[in-house]
């Protein structure tokens, strides 16, 4: 230590900076300094560690029983429709998400906050829980098609391809809902205003202006759908489609943790493919304007308003009021045979899941600034690989990730193994890149000539960030950490994985008494999950619009 | 701390010999939980306690099995692993084993059966358990192979047959039997064959049948199948059966199925149809069992000391507890499960474990689970 602060030591440093400088630099102004690409850097070798094991246990499998399983029948038919799922549901989470961000920010709709509200909640239904609820009410002897059989109306089955991606986009669409609406918020209607003087209708100033505005929001949310369907293992389970989360979860059932990671492997594969593809069609480093967050009505829907309110109510009817009603129907049902188990529920469970979500987002939106930053703000291949790795952990399935980071526990950190960091971490190499996307996207809206006049007026770089570009990413910042939150609520394989013995969280109540085939017991935690995140929802978006 | 200890031991042997008396007046449901189920914290525990109440416990005949009284003290702290854990009810056994003991303190952390076992597997040498305790013998062979588990002693493994203890490296603590529920106003138990492998052509799916091939047990019968019948005669009867069942995502919804008449009969683990009927006194649903072949196997819930804990004489003494007389009535008339204690009869007029006919087959080989899912993949029921 001492040695570093003598003269050559000095030197060296200056000679390292330089270097650093010149990897990190693309040679504008106000490249982000040598500390914060070092500290992105540092946030992202962190959460890419727990890949290292992947690695590792693959290289113990023996080259024969590689090739076999790599060239074996099932696998192509299991990338393909990893594949298929994967595109089907983030076009049609794009086709639901943007109309609905626009409908609910640009226009006079009537009840604006109530549905604003509505399309954002289904994010806090668990898949697996909204995956339930179809089968139940739409599966074969399920409530729905009891009721309509007399009628003579049958239901197609719910199971396969459709009834997939018919679940999944009902809970994971929000996610380009909410970005393309924190995209539209900040969004300087004047430009419109101006497109519309210079006598452009409204649907040709929303392509040739808003639409590249909103476009990195767009896409931020379409990559959250597209890795997220990648690596959901409840939804598919349940409609009985093949993915390579199914099939990873079954070879973990069956023992064979080889297959199980020769196929993480591949799936890792594919997410690198969607991570190279999404930088490539998605929009390049779009320029900041002056973002004065704008719900300004833009759009009179006149006698719209009654199919756009139709439209609303019918995605509110499947997204949200099927689940909590099925969710309903257990806890009424739940006479003797449904809760003869000797379980209570307690309601330290919910403090528990919400002390862990709030730490979880905490830590990650701490986590994703450097990263977000640098990447907003830099277009060195650094700052890129930074930012495209914090997504690897979000695609790698959870119970993958759970044994990953108990083999790295036991072995190299037991002073933390099943306690409340280690599993904090994990949540952070699964969710980072929800905080990063929602950060990023709002350092890209922040006008970099306000940092430049900051500067001028004799600002320090960090008295700059602090007084102008902070004020100006938090409700970035803030969005992030609410997507985190949520998430955090209800994730489920890893949580079961590493929680704290003893830990009992809402989720992992719920899938205790599931298992047990006890439905009834898991209607109050399913409903508390469902309110918690509710409520804090509800804040995001007032704080957003009041920003 | 030694006087409070042996006070609390009295106490509660004082308690158990009036608990066994009332049970043998025959009215012990009702006695048992009014007396000792509301003075939870004083520290005694009766044996009506471990019993519970309900129409499925009533005149329960005199079980000879060994007490806990006789049995070493529990005391310190027990890391159990979980595999899976009846909702919650291995949790409230151990409550009642540290409401017995004072410095005693069970830790559990849950989890699915084959979760903890891959977990044990990747923590190796350095897992912080002391104790795998699981529902499925499968995911207690996985582990006893890889060399984490310890030898049980002679003496804790009495008085348990050997189908239950294979090589000492696990003990099933309750059996779980592979079963028919069937409509009773639907069949008669003449109409359910006494081969499983016989059922594409009988009576018995007549009336439509249910099933729930992604459930574990399921998957375990049919390995059964495969290990006892071979691969194509297996292949063959999931083929022929394919057509007539039903799928149901659980056994639970199975035998519920079953008991509401939408199907005439279902396979389902025996403790499902228990469950119904403890809630549902008068539903028209009986069990019948096939003899000698996989319909009839009977997997087990069991524990296995892990190798690498420096703990291994406590979690052996709380293995013993759970073969205790009073454990075992717990197993047997909370989770319906199958007593694997002789002198301890299983509830509800089921059959004995002696007048079950379950296949001859090491529950070993229920691990290799691989060529039975190839298997479901490639004929479509999976």
């Amino acid at each position: 230590m001492a040695g570093a602060r003598g003269e050559s030591g000095a030197s060296g440093s200056v000679r390292l900076r330089t270097r650093l400088r010149a990897l990190l630099a693309t040679g504008e102004d106000e490249e982000p300094s040598v500390a914060v690409g070092l500290l992105a850097a540092a946030v992202a070798t962190a959460v890419l560690s727990p890949i290292a094991w992947l690695v590792l246990r693959a290289a113990e499998v023996g080259v024969d029983e590689a090739i076999e399983l790599v060239f074996a029948g099932n696998t192509l038919s299991v990338l393909l429709n990893s594949v298929a799922l994967v595109a089907a549901v983030t076009v049609a989470s794009v086709l639901l998400g943007v109309p609905l961000a626009v409908v609910t920010v640009q226009t006079d709709l009537p009840f604006g906050r109530f549905w604003t509200v509505a399309v954002a909640l289904p994010l806090v239904i668990p898949s697996y829980v909204g995956a339930f609820a179809f089968v139940s009410a739409f599966g074969p002897r399920g409530a729905l098609s009891g009721l309509l059989a007399p009628l003579g109306v049958e239901i197609p089955t719910i199971y396969g391809f459709g009834g997939a991606v018919l679940v999944l986009t009902a809970f994971v669409y929000p996610y380009v809902f909410l970005t393309t609406r924190a995209s539209l918020l900040s969004f300087d209607t004047a430009q419109l205003e101006a497109a519309r003087t210079l006598d452009a209708g409204y649907r040709d100033a929303f392509r040739r202006v808003v639409l590249p505005q909103i476009a990195p929001g767009v896409t931020a949310g379409a990559l959250l759908v597209a890795l997220y369907t990648l690596s959901d293992f409840g939804t598919p389970a349940i409609m009985h489609f093949d993915t390579f989360t199914r099939v990873i979860f079954v070879e973990l059932n069956t023992f064979s943790r080889n297959h199980a990671t020769l196929l993480s492997l591949q799936l890792l594969g594919v997410t690198a493919v969607i991570l190279a593809l999404e930088s490539r069609i998605g929009p390049g480093e779009a320029d900041g304007y002056g973002a004065r967050s704008s719900t300004d009505t833009v759009v009179e829907l006149g006698w719209w308003a009654v199919p756009a309110t139709l439209l609303l109510a019918a995605v509110v009817a499947v997204t949200l009021a099927l689940p909590v009603g099925i969710l309903g129907v257990w806890l009424f049902r739940s006479g003797p045979g449904y809760a003869a188990g000797g379980l209570a529920f307690e309601w330290s469970f919910g403090l528990n899941s919400v002390v862990v979500s709030a730490a979880a987002a905490l830590v990650t939106t701490l986590a994703a600034l450097p990263v977000a930053y640098v990447s907003g703000r830099s277009n060195s291949r650094l700052a890129w690989l930074a930012e495209r790795s914090t997504y690897v952990g979000y695609a790698v399935p959870g119970v993958v990730l759970g044994l990953a980071l108990v083999f790295f526990g036991t072995r190299y950190a037991p002073g933390l193994y099943q306690t409340l960091p280690l599993l904090v971490f994990a949540y952070v190499v699964r969710f980072l890149p929800q905080a990063v996307g929602a950060t990023r996207s709002s350092v890209l809206g922040v006008d970099r000539s306000l940092v430049g006049a900051a500067r001028t007026l004799g600002a320090r770089p960090r008295t700059a960030f602090r007084r102008v570009t902070l004020p100006l990413i938090t409700p970035g910042l803030v969005a992030g950490a609410a997507l985190v939150f949520l998430t955090t609520m209800k994730e489920l394989p890893a949580t079961l994985i590493l929680h704290p013995t003893g830990f009992t969280t809402l989720v992992t109540y719920i899938w205790r008494v599931q298992e047990a085939g006890y439905y009834g017991r898991a209607a109050v935690p399913a409903l508390a999950l469902v309110v918690i995140s509710s409520v804090s929802m509800l804040v995001i978006l007032r704080g957003e619009d009041t920003e | 701390m030694d006087g409070d200890d042996g006070s609390t031991r009295r106490r509660f042997l004082a308690t158990a010999g009036v608990a066994a008396a009332t049970g043998l007046a025959g009215c012990n449901g009702l006695v048992g939980s009014d007396t000792s189920g509301s003075n939870a914290a004083s520290g005694t525990v009766s044996f009506s306690d471990f019993r519970g109440s309900g129409p499925l416990v009533e005149s329960r005949p005199e079980i000879t099995a060994p007490r806990i009284a006789d049995l070493p003290d529990l005391s310190g702290e027990l890391t159990v692993y979980l595999g899976g854990g009846e909702g919650g009810l291995y949790r409230d056994l151990m409550a009642l084993f540290e409401r017995i003991y004072d410095d005693f303190t069970a830790v559990p952390n849950e989890g699915g059966t084959a979760e903890q076992a891959n977990k044990l597997l990747t923590e190796g040498e350095n897992t912080p358990a002391d104790l795998f305790w699981s529902v499925d013998a499968g995911s207690l062979s996985v582990v006893a192979d890889e060399g984490l588990t310890a030898d049980l002693s002679g003496e804790a493994l009495e008085g348990v047959p050997e189908a239950f203890h294979p090589n000492d490296q696990w003990v099933g603590t309750a059996g779980r039997a592979r079963a028919v529920p069937y409509n009773t106003n639907q069949l008669s138990s003449d109409d359910i064959p006494e081969s499983v492998m016989d059922f594409p052509d009988s009576p018995a799916v007549a009336n439509g049948f249910g099933w729930a091939p992604t459930y574990g047990a399921f998957q375990a019968f049919v390995t059964a199948m495969r290990v006892l019948e071979g691969e194509s005669a297996t292949r063959s009867w999931l083929e022929s059966m394919m057509g007539a069942a039903t799928e149901y995502p659980d056994e639970f919804v199975t035998s519920n199925a079953v008991a509401d008449g939408e199907i005439g009969a279902g396979f389902a683990n025996h403790y499902y149809a228990l469950r119904v009927r403890s809630a549902r006194p008068d539903a028209p649903l009986d069990l019948a069992f096939t003899r000698g072949d996989a319909g009839a196997l009977i997997n087990v819930a069991g524990a296995a000391l892990l190798e690498p804990s420096d703990n291994t004489e406590l979690a052996e003494t709380f293995v013993r507890h759970l073969l205790s007389a009073e454990a075992q009535e717990f197993f047997a008339t909370r989770t319906f499960g199958y007593p694997t204690v002789e002198g301890v009869p299983p509830v509800g007029g089921l059959p004995s474990v002696g007048e079950l006919e379950p296949p001859e087959l090491e529950l070993d080989k229920l691990s290799n689970l691989e060529p039975t899912l190839d298997l479901m993949r490639e004929v479509g029921v999976l």
